[in-house]
């Protein structure tokens, strides 16, 4: 509540200022800030050949059937017909969805538990920071071959260590849900320092006078938490799980590393992206490629707005970024 | 020093202005005559090759060979055929001359157009000097060659002599030659490799047999009618010997290349192995404190082809016919003999196989020449058509075995899972 309260005030004075002026006069003071315009326009143009350009053309080709090459055709809607009716699309949404959960959660709940805890170091605090940064700017590709051999059936270190306190072995790249496991621990090691480090920004914005005064009413570390900290957090919170939607989605890298092609046993690490890229490149199929691409963008689209609800709920007006 | 902001923009609008130069130059290209019979050809020569797909040796010869030309050979890393598909659509940049991957030649058949017939440049007095198998998968079926051949995957059974021995099987080639025939007999090896050392497996994955099984047939999963044959007798066949493997519980169930089979050749768990020449080297380099106990045999029910690849000509080439003459001198007998030593491409010429890089004993296989086994494989690989659709068609038999071989889904239900999940895939790319 502190929080917005300081955040508010600077947002309608801009838009009043702006209200007034008429068109022209608006469109030549635009021309007036021409270097300014430039200044950014690399990233634009960049962004417009690369970026945009693709997006679009992936479009189209969803309507077409291509193989790469030779003349495209046009599809209709034959491409998501088919999709609809197609077992491995549901497969690979279903394990999409499942990895997702698997990891974002245990992501979450950690970054915040870490985010805490670093809060209150009071030494070597940004080396905390960066170590809990480094696993995210490290290689998916390094790492995916990394947990591959950590989690091997039957040289594995993890299992080595599993027998060792009289566990069985368990075949972890060999059965549907070891897959499953496997990658979402791969996404939890990589990604709960980042968002680490994001709660932990979020942490230290809350006045410590909000602590002092729950302190001194009598709250204890636990209430703390869960009545200042959190609804406090909310805003960064919901990006964070935004943000995890978005990546958590589109998990391709280590599934292709970690179990090849063939999506592995039962194909149960197939996601919905990798599904796409192996119509595409592998079966040159670009235009049911394109056709998946778009469903993903339906789907994270549909889960990010459904998990804004859900985080927002219960939240009252004011406290709105 | 401090650079003033006049200075910055300047700078910046220079650049963007070399930008739109350079784009309208480089589209300007397109203007220019493509192909061309004329004899004022260019002497600039582009090669495109991935990291070991010829030996590097004989490409950086190919100034020294042809002193008229440039010649500039580039090692495209990452997805070949993906760069080459893209490079065709923008048609900017080609290469005169480009590699070709075995498991992409059907697709780039389909693409024929896009590719100069060889023969037109005098490839077809050639023909006699190479297999007669791999020049067929070069060509179109109405006899065009798109792809020169560079080399070929005979595959054998790769084993571990001193395993055997200790298990009490054959463990000398002529005697695991003479025991391992069959499918069947090789099966019965694996029952009691199981049974003398437990936790000791023949057979790597079941898909492994599959696939061989299936490579051994003189037909795949289409016809040239563009007709789905993935339900037939021969499919089936490959089917049943690979779920046959797991029932009998001699699949180790690990996929190949990766770390716990790597470990496993080493460690003695996985002592056999069904691969293409090249896999000796993947072998060589998984389980490299096992020299001179793996020898080769030759694969049960005869063998069959696994990978290999191609040169090609695209038809953007200012000078075909300077292409032509080098892929000939990179591909010649000596040559292919120097790929053999550099980067274990196996020759697709017979000739070369008398040539001492291939007749010299290996250390690594206790000194055995393993081409008394490659050489005849190489012979006596069967002809199928390879349908562009094969990848799409073979996903469905793939998946469904790995449910069986790891959920233990019945064989029969899979099979029938897999056959209706491959039409279904089939039609849709028009071929039922």
């Amino acid at each position: 509540m502190a929080l917005s309260r300081t955040a508010v005030p600077a947002a309608p004075e801009a838009r009043t200022r702006s209200h007034p002026h008429r068109a022209p006069r608006r469109r030549r003071r635009a021309l007036s800030y021409w270097p300014q315009y430039l200044a950014i326009s690399p990233f634009y143009l960049l962004f417009a050949v690369f970026g945009l350009a693709p997006v679009l053309f992936s479009f189209y080709l969803a309507f077409q059937r291509w193989d790469g090459i030779g003349e495209s055709e046009f599809a209709g809607l034959d491409n998501f017909k088919y999709l609809i009716k197609d077992d491995v699309f549901w497969l690979s949404l279903r394990n999409t969805l499942l990895i997702w959960v698997m990891s974002t959660v245990p992501t979450l709940a950690l970054a915040m538990v870490l985010a805490v805890l670093l809060n209150s170091v009071k030494r070597f605090k940004s080396f905390y920071r960066m170590a809990f940064f480094i696993p995210n700017i490290t290689s998916v590709v390094a790492i995916s071959i990394f947990f591959g051999a950590l989690f091997a059936t039957n040289y594995g270190l993890v299992n080595a260590l599993l027998e060792a306190i009289g566990l069985g072995k368990v075949a972890w790249l060999q059965s549907e849900w070891g897959i499953k496991v496997v990658i979402a621990a791969l996404t939890v090691w990589q990604w709960t320092g980042y968002n680490a480090i994001i709660y932990l920004a979020g942490l230290q914005t809350i006045s410590t006078d909000l602590y002092e005064q729950a302190k001194v009413d009598g709250a204890n570390a636990v209430q703390i938490f869960f009545r200042i900290t959190l609804p406090l957090m909310r805003p960064i919170i919901l990006f964070t799980v935004v943000i995890s939607t978005v990546g958590g989605l589109q998990t391709f890298t280590e599934p292709k590393v970690l179990v090849g092609d063939s999506g592995g046993a039962g194909q149960s690490g197939l996601t919905m992206v990798f599904y796409f890229f192996r119509q595409a490149f592998s079966n040159n199929d670009y235009g049911y490629g394109a056709a998946i691409a778009m469903v993903v963008l339906l789907v994270v689209a549909l889960f990010t707005i459904l998990n804004w609800a859900l985080v927002q709920r219960g939240q009252d007006g004011r406290t709105r970024r | 020093m401090t650079i003033s902001r006049r200075r910055l923009l300047q700078a910046g609008l220079l650049g963007l202005a070399g930008a739109a130069v350079g784009t309208t130059a480089a589209c300007g290209d397109d203007d220019s005559p493509t192909g061309g019979g004329s004899g004022s050809e260019s002497s600039d020569i582009s090669l495109w090759y991935w990291s070991g797909g010829l030996s590097d040796k004989v490409v950086a010869d190919v100034p020294k060979q042809f002193p008229g030309i440039t010649f500039k050979p580039s090692q495209i890393g990452g997805a070949f055929k993906d760069k080459l598909v893209t490079t065709i659509s923008s048609r900017q940049f080609m290469p005169d001359i480009t590699g070709i991957k075995g498991e992409d030649i059907a697709y780039f058949m389909a693409q024929a157009g896009q590719f100069l017939d060889l023969n037109e440049l005098g490839a077809g007095d050639l023909k006699s000097q190479y297999l007669e198998w791999k020049w067929k998968q070069g060509s179109t079926p109405d006899g065009k060659l798109i792809g020169f051949p560079i080399d070929i995957g005979p595959t054998a059974l790769f084993y571990r002599a001193d395993i055997f021995k200790k298990a009490g099987l054959p463990s000398e080639v002529a005697d695991v030659t003479a025991a391992a025939g069959t499918w069947d007999a090789y099966f019965d090896l694996g029952t009691k490799l199981k049974k003398a050392l437990p936790g000791t497996f023949l057979v790597g994955e079941a898909a492994e047999v599959f696939d061989m099984a299936v490579n051994q047939s003189t037909k795949r999963y289409a016809d040239a009618d563009k007709k789905f044959i993935g339900d037939q007798e021969h499919i089936r066949r490959a089917w049943d010997l690979a779920t046959k493997a797991v029932k009998l519980g001699i699949s180790f169930k690990v996929q190949s290349g990766k770390q716990d089979a790597n470990a496993a050749m080493s460690q003695g768990t996985l002592p056999g192995k069904l691969g293409a020449a090249w896999v000796a080297l993947d072998i060589k380099s998984a389980a490299e404190k096992t020299s001179g106990k793996w020898r080769v045999a030759p694969m049960p029910e005869g063998p069959a082809n696994q990978g290999g690849s191609f040169l090609a000509i695209p038809k953007s080439s200012k000078a075909p016919k300077k292409s032509f003459e080098i892929i000939k001198w990179l591909l010649d007998v000596d040559n292919q003999g120097r790929g053999y030593t550099d980067s274990a491409l196996f020759p697709s010429a017979p000739a070369a196989y008398k040539l001492p890089a291939l007749t010299a004993p290996d250390e690594f296989f206790g000194g055995q020449v393993t081409i008394d086994v490659f050489g005849p494989a190489a012979q006596k690989i069967p002809v199928a058509y390879e349908s562009q659709y094969d990848g799409v068609l073979r996903d469905p038999f793939a998946a469904e075995l790995s449910n069986v071989e790891s959920k233990g889904k019945d064989p029969e239900a899979a099979w029938n899972d897999a056959v209706s999940a491959a039409k279904k895939a089939g039609e849709r790319v028009g071929v039922s």
